[in-house]
């Protein structure tokens, strides 16, 4: 038995025996739900050994995880979907009677989907995919100018100069948004002017990135203190906070 | 063939392109809108189930060929079997009834093993963030030392021991922001509409094809 | 040394945050917590909202971000339910289901708001933007009954809706996509309701440019949104606590980066 083997067996008896003292006190309830606490505590425990090293344990709950997730979201498909916006239409029910027939044609079309895994007929599955595609960049083009584009443009441009005159601040956010642009010309060689103007655009997207890497320090951490919340307060039942 | 195969799919592609398009700015029109998004829907509704496919075939290969790690996999597809036999009885209710959130077994499952496995696999993030950050975060040149500059200044002013250190933390970190990352972000966001809108055009004009995968031969 | 220091254990760095964190979970120490102009928007939109006034919030997160969203959605629901508004809730996740379900009983049990007379869970429904756009025109179509099996035109919470444009406020919580992006391409630019959103904190900056053109009445961003609402509500609760480890897991973050880069300096001047 090497090092880590060994580590890892200190580690397993550890968690029964802490189980076991958690069982014994009262503190988890020999149910559905003391056994569920077990569960989740060693599931994280065990995702959280990755940070040692890639382990056996880890590599088990991670693939039990994919096929949990992978079947729950089958089964959201099927009741909330399939079920609801296909069969029970077309069998018709106590407010709608009379089967709606038009769904049979995206029923079709999201069958055809599927002979892509049949060999000689997975052409068809190109007829949906071109409505897919299709309809998905049709309805994205006027929807980007409306909302993105002409949204974005008009109160960077027109907030310049308001009623109480010349405003500093929307014209720096001028600045920024047409040096950026500059910068994404990669068309343009970015020499003289234009090299000076992207070397601006670099320095707001270089606060930008700052910002974004804060923010994501930050989203990180909150999900650490969750776990850690969980497995203190819920599993070890330690009063938090407890000084 | 090619007709089926190539010219059809395309001049699919086209028509619901073009649809779409229209359909926004005519208003009686919002018939067809409604009935092309249910009908977007059940399409995508499938596409999923193709997904959950691909994923299980790949599982399912690497058992039957014995493959490294095929113990593995055999974990997956067994995880699969049985929350999915959990969500058909549904309660007793069974696949055709409507479905009960609150149901036992996959009721358990996912509050105890896919709640606590998604939060600590995402939260294992924190660990890698501190580290890289560590070994590489370097104020090389003086973009860089921006980028330092502006992380340091955010990462303190969003929280309270921000405020406590000094009362311009928050305010400077409210302003960066506000101003120069808004305005950086409004300049990618338009460079990307104008390369997402060129690209949608290029699909429905046929001139992007790629989405249609490769030719069998 | 100064080698040494640069090529630190990984491990040493983990076990740092690991301790740091759970030491600031387990001492209580304060620190005032004040609102920033983006959440105070959007309790302020809440606010404005009259007894009987129906809300739709979309719970588009699942259990990976639970942590960051989940107080903010029960602050957000403990807000609406104590000014009696309706709260429509739907999700575009199909892994959202279990969480938002959780959530909504969890804060409507301590109301005693009633199922269909109160508030109404739509459930999931695959197709993303296109659900959206379903929505829009016509709520019926894009959800005929609830996740219980009830008919829209049953509940007294959504009788009278029609679609979007019948819902004053709409409150999106995501931690992607779908999420702020399509709520705005596909809702608020063609049915013109007000639109807030909580994100997680990755998300957030990118969400700005739409707070600055008003497609976004406000913005609740990470955990630290949350806490900043739960203290606007009065109800300090599992975001506020986060502050504290919050707070201290910045501090040692910031510390191995200037430290590193200490180190980095020394290490050049030296050659």
């Amino acid at each position: 038995m090497n090092k880590d083997q060994r580590l890892l067996l200190l580690v397993l008896i550890a968690f029964t025996g802490i189980n076991g003292i958690l069982i014994a006190t009262g503190s988890i309830q020999l149910d559905a739900k003391g056994f569920g606490l077990i569960v989740g505590a060693g599931v994280t425990l065990a995702i959280y050994s990755f940070l040692y090293g890639d382990n056996p344990v880890f590599k088990l709950v991670e693939h039990a995880y994919v096929g949990v997730v992978a079947a729950y979201e089958f089964a959201q498909v099927w009741y909330q979907n399939i079920l609801s916006d296909i069969i029970h239409p077309l069998a018709g029910n106590s407010d709608n009677p009379e089967p709606i027939w038009s769904i049979i044609v995206p029923t079709v079309l999201g069958s055809f989907l599927l002979t892509r895994l049949v060999g000689k007929a997975v052409w068809l599955s190109r007829l949906a995919f071109g409505l897919i595609v299709g309809l998905g960049a049709g309805l994205l083009i006027p929807r980007r100018i409306s909302a993105y584009l002409i949204q974005q443009i008009e109160p960077t441009v027109g907030s310049i100069f308001t009623s109480t005159g010349f405003d500093p601040n929307a014209a720096f956010v001028l600045i920024g948004v047409v040096s950026v642009l500059v910068y994404f010309s990669f068309s343009l060689e970015h020499k003289g002017v234009v090299g000076v103007v992207s070397r601006v655009g670099i320095w707001f997207l270089m606060v930008s990135f700052g910002a974004s890497f804060g923010y994501t320090v930050m989203a990180r951490l909150s999900l650490l203190i969750g776990q850690l919340t969980f497995l203190m307060q819920d599993w070890l039942h330690v009063p938090l906070p407890l000084f | 063939m090619t007709f089926l195969q190539r010219t059809l799919p395309l001049a699919i592609a086209m028509v619901a392109g073009l649809l779409g398009i229209l359909t926004f700015y005519i208003p009686v029109w919002e018939e067809f809108e409604t009935r092309s998004a249910i009908w977007f829907r059940i399409v995508f509704a499938f596409a999923m189930i193709l997904g959950i496919h691909s994923l299980l075939h790949m599982h399912w290969t690497r058992i039957r060929r014995n493959q490294a790690g095929w113990a593995y996999s055999a974990v997956t597809v067994g995880a699969f079997a049985v929350t999915l036999l959990f969500a058909i009885y549904n309660s007793g209710a069974g696949p055709f009834a409507v479905q009960n959130l609150e149901s036992g077994g996959l009721g358990w499952i996912y509050d105890h093993i896919q709640v606590p496995a998604g939060a600590t696999m995402f939260s294992l993030l924190a660990f890698f963030i501190a580290s890289a950050a560590f070994r590489t975060f370097r104020a090389r040149s003086p973009e860089a030392a921006i980028l330092l500059v502006a992380a340091i200044c955010v990462m303190l002013g969003r929280v309270p021991i921000g405020a406590a250190i000094s009362p311009y933390l928050p305010e400077l970190s409210q302003w960066l922001m506000d101003t120069p990352n808004m305005a950086a972000r409004r300049g990618i966001l338009i460079g990307v509409s104008l390369g997402a809108i060129a690209t949608a055009l290029r699909i429905i004009f046929g001139i992007e094809r790629s989405w249609l995968g490769e030719d069998r031969r | 040394m100064i080698n040494r220091l640069q090529t630190l254990d990984r491990r040493v760095i983990y076990a740092v945050i690991f301790v740091g964190v759970a030491l600031a979970l387990l001492i209580d120490f304060k620190f005032p917590i004040s609102a920033t102009p983006n959440v105070r928007a959007v309790y302020q939109g809440v606010e404005t909202l009259d007894k009987g006034q129906t809300i739709l919030i979309s719970f588009d997160f699942g259990p990976s971000t639970v942590t960051e969203l989940g107080p903010m959605a029960r602050a957000i629901l403990h807000h609406c339910f104590s000014k009696e508004l309706r709260v429509i809730a739907v999700t575009l996740l199909p892994e959202g289901q279990g969480i938002t379900q959780s959530i909504l009983e969890e804060v409507a049990t301590e109301y005693d708001a009633k199922y269909g007379e109160d508030f109404v869970f739509l459930g999931y429904k695959a197709g993303n933007e296109a659900v959206i756009l379903n929505m829009g025109q016509d709520l019926r179509r894009a959800f005929d009954k609830d996740v219980r099996g009830n008919s829209l035109a049953t509940m007294a919470a959504t009788r009278s809706i029609t679609s979007l444009r019948d819902i004053p406020y709409i409150i999106d919580l995501t931690s992607g996509y779908p999420g702020v992006e399509e709520w705005i391409q596909f809702g608020q630019e063609r049915y013109g309701f007000k639109l807030a959103a909580g994100v997680t904190a990755v998300m957030a900056p990118d969400a700005f440019p739409f707070l600055q053109s008003g497609q976004l009445e406000g913005l609740l961003g990470g955990l630290a949104g949350a806490a900043e609402y739960e203290h606007l509500i009065g109800r300090e609760g599992q975001a506020v606590s986060g502050m504290r480890p919050q707070s201290v897991g910045h501090v040692i973050i910031i510390g191995f980066i200037l430290f590193g880069n200490l180190a980095y300096f020394l290490g050049r001047s030296r050659t």
